[in-house]
């Protein structure tokens, strides 16, 4: 039996065709992949089986059933929920107050908070979320919001659930929790959805896999016949991924940035805790550990956002481009287009034209291969693969000593992400000093010279590049094994 | 005149609690709007409307309670066309509620010109009735036995249980701190800063039919910023009922202040003691209370 049948739907925006007579059958009870690049139409894809968008041509089944969507409340309806890449949370309520919104247990007119924080604690023991239902939304980090949206729809009984990349935003050990709920919700018979683009997660979870590209369904597989290799193909279609560079030593390893000790506080909440690091020129350092043990604070602290209040700092030069770990909030202005976004940090031009910013927008999007309708359109309209690479191409282009990247990757397809890895590895081929800050160890593992593990915010052990250096399969997993360890904190012997 | 043998005095508290009430109600007015999300800086320009047309129709009619019931009803009429501006056309609030403001006092003094043939007041009213076995009590019972200074009390925490613990309260909330987020939740979002902006015409009326009540005529000028105050006294309060309750009383007391040194004599410039208020609340800003957040989404059109 199909939960959800997508029959030739086709959905255009423009001259663009977002979906183009895509065929989708999702099982009863099952995990089900869509997997594709940026743009391939997996978000829109949702967005009609979800209501939010109406299809120009095709027929959604629900439960074999004629459904017609008119907005996603006829979606939640049918007990089909969403969990959007972009979270829908009001900060200044309560975990409480955002799940019963809209479904609110009352009293009279009063609010029955008790029921609701009874039904809300026993669906949190029930799926062990561990979370506090009387926190302020705003005090939560990235992994206890999605959980905050995962009660919304758990209060809502949802019984076909989608997510949207749900773990770009989550470490490793949370991805690891997150996949443990996901597959308890398939066991009690709902029927999970999700969109990614990476395949070891689809190795890991999917019962089945769709995969889409440029808007149409070019490939079906269960988990008996998975072959990754045969996906990664099909992914990126006549396409070969860029080959990656080659490391190169220059010889001329100095060191640019001295950390010696820093302490950092901010909102009355100690973020770094004797910090040490030596950031060397020619070299990529890496940085993993959870969320929130102070990644966005080196970033800030090295790019000169934020004050110290004991400890030394010291940089060679201070030309430094930074990628933030929030690239909406802190990376872009969202209504600018592309041009200007790029434009702004240009210290050397002062009038700006409108040739200037075609010529600009042009370059670049010619050189990092970014997809967008309009030179005029405001960055926010692009996808966030094609935001990510317009910031990261400012920033090379910048053509700065030391380069800050938190997350360089997020959002981003296996091209685009193979792209960007040998970009960052041709810079320091060039001389240039590189910190890397990732929550994909993966990614860390294959471009850092050296990685030094965050916890509580100091660097609770490096590895220097003779022990990275080790080639069989087994050390980098016993290697791995370690720093998963290290960034929860639990001390490891040597 | 004793002036602090004045201010432990009775009178100085029933002068306090008199000065209290428009602002009050005011404040509250512009908070309900802005937990909608909805900006109303009209505040003043609907008390001039529901102040005037009060005494307009107490002067046409000799009935109070019919003229206060009509001037409650045109406010909240005014409160719509201002939500069909704001709401529905998405016209910045700032510059509707300006507009408003403005167009208010004119049309004033216009129609005051038309049938009263003078453009600065109108014929004397009778005010509001008393409530009768208060009224008799000793001390400050003359004051307090006002329906309006009553209910505004009563506002207080009537306010608070509205907004933290109904429904109603929850999804006004919503609205204005993450409408998409509540849309996507099935709320009606903008019928819900429909029902704040009406709330705010209707209490703001209450603070110009009690303000010309208690003159016993409309006179050009008479709110006299009052309506500015009171989004001053919102700010202040941190957008939550008693906080704002507690702004409002330190605006009057200051007020009440004000006045009885004019009174006593003391040879002190007038200007320098009515620009006080202001001041005050610059200086609560930028030193007494820290950062004041207002709603997320407050003054965004959805």
């Amino acid at each position: 039996m199909n939960s959800v049948e997508l029959i030739n739907i086709s959905k255009h925006f423009g001259s663009l065709m977002a979906n183009d007579g895509i065929n989708l059958k999702v099982r009863d009870n099952s995990v089900h992949c869509i997997i594709g690049e940026n743009g391939a139409g997996k978000s829109t894809l949702m967005k009609i089986l979800f209501g939010i968008y109406r299809p120009d041509s095709g027929e959604i089944r629900v439960n074999g059933i004629p459904a017609h969507f008119r907005s996603a409340h006829d979606a939640i309806k049918l007990k089909i929920g969403m969990l959007h890449q972009h979270f829908m949370l009001v900060e200044d309520f309560s975990v409480i107050e955002n799940v019963i919104l809209g479904n609110e247990l009352s009293k009279g007119i009063t609010l029955d908070f008790d029921k609701s924080r009874q039904a809300i604690t026993g669906l949190i023991e029930k799926y062990n979320l561990s979370l506090n239902p009387d926190s302020k939304v705003s005090d939560l980090n990235v992994s206890e919001k999605q959980k905050t949206e995962l009660l919304k729809l758990l209060y809502r009984q949802s019984e076909i659930i989608i997510f949207d990349e749900p773990t770009a935003v989550l470490s490793p050990v949370e991805v690891g929790e997150f996949f443990k709920i996901i597959t308890k919700f398939r066991d009690e018979g709902k029927t999970i959805i999700v969109i990614t683009h990476k395949l070891k997660e689809v190795r890991e979870i999917a019962d089945d896999v769709t995969v889409l590209r440029r808007g149409k369904s070019v490939y079906s597989v269960n988990r008996e016949s998975l072959d990754i290799d045969v996906l990664a193909k099909e992914i990126v279609g006549e396409l070969e991924p860029a080959t990656a560079l080659q490391k190169i030593n220059m010889g001329n390893n100095d060191i640019a940035v001295e950390i010696e000790n820093i302490v950092l506080d901010k909102g009355g909440v100690r973020k770094l805790d004797g910090l040490n690091m030596k950031l060397r020129k020619g070299e990529v350092y890496g940085v993993c550990g959870v969320e929130g043990n102070g990644q966005g604070e080196i970033a800030d602290l090295i790019f000169g956002l934020e004050k110290y209040s004991s400890g030394k700092f010291i940089t060679f030069s201070d030309l430094i481009s930074l990628i933030p770990d929030d690239r909406i909030e802190k990376g872009m202005i969202k209504e600018f287009s592309v041009g200007e976004n790029v434009i702004l940090k240009n210290k050397n031009i002062n009038i700006i034209s409108k040739n200037l910013i075609a010529k600009t927008t042009s370059e670049i999007v010619s050189k990092y291969d970014i997809r967008l309708s309009d030179y005029n359109a405001p960055l926010q309209s692009l996808s966030g693969g094609n935001q990510q690479k317009v910031i990261f191409a400012r920033e090379i282009e910048l053509d700065n000593d030391i380069l800050v990247f938190a997350h360089p990757t997020r959002g981003v397809d296996i091209n685009a992400s193979a792209f960007i890895h040998s970009v960052i590895i041709s810079e320091r081929n060039k001389g240039k000093t590189v910190l890397l800050i990732s929550s994909d160890l993966d990614e860390i593992f294959f471009l850092a010279d050296r990685i030094g593990v965050l916890y509580k915010g100091k660097i609770v052990r490096e590895f220097s590049s003779n022990e990275l250096s080790s080639k069989s399969e087994e050390d980098v997993d016993v290697l791995l094994e370690k720093i998963g360890k290290l960034m929860i904190g639990i001390t490891v012997e040597e | 005149m004793d002036i602090f043998g004045y201010i432990i005095s009775l009178s100085f508290l029933a002068q306090v609690l008199r000065l209290f009430t428009p602002y009050y109600l005011g404040a509250s007015a512009a908070n309900f709007s802005e937990r909608g999300g909805v900006i109303n800086i009209a505040i003043e320009g609907f008390m001039i409307t529901s102040a005037f047309c009060y005494a307009l129709f107490a002067v046409l009619t000799g009935n109070v309670l019919l003229s206060l019931f009509l001037a409650v009803t045109i406010n909240i009429l005014f409160s719509l066309l201002y939500s069909a501006f704001t709401i529905k056309l998405k016209i910045n609030q700032i510059v509707t509620g300006v507009g408003f403001n403005l167009l208010m006092a004119g049309l004033a003094k216009f129609i005051m010109m038309l049938i009263f043939r003078s453009s600065s007041n109108t014929p004397r009213i009778e005010s509001l009735p008393h409530i009768p076995f208060i009224a008799d009590m000793p001390g400050i019972g003359k004051v307090l036995a006002d329906y309006i200074i009553i209910f505004t009390f009563l506002l207080v925490p009537i306010s608070q249980y509205l907004i933290y613990k109904t429904k109603f309260g929850l999804r006004l909330r919503s609205a204005g701190e993450n409408p998409a987020a509540a849309e996507s939740l099935g709320v009606n979002v903008r019928n819900y800063k429909l029902y704040g902006v009406m709330l705010s015409g209707f209490l703001s009326a209450l603070a110009g039919i009690w303000l010309a009540s208690n003159q016993n005529s409309f006179s050009d000028g008479m709110i006299a910023g009052r309506g500015y105050i009171a989004i001053a006294a919102m700010i202040i309060g941190k957008w939550k009922p008693w906080n704002i309750f507690w702004a409002c009383i330190m605006f009057a007391a200051f007020e009440a202040f004000e006045i009885s040194l004019q009174i006593s004599g003391i040879n002190f410039p007038s200007q320098l003691l009515q620009m006080l208020p202001y001041l005050i609340t610059v200086l609560v800003l930028i030193g007494f209370i820290g950062k004041t957040k207002p709603p997320a989404a407050d003054g965004i059109p959805y």
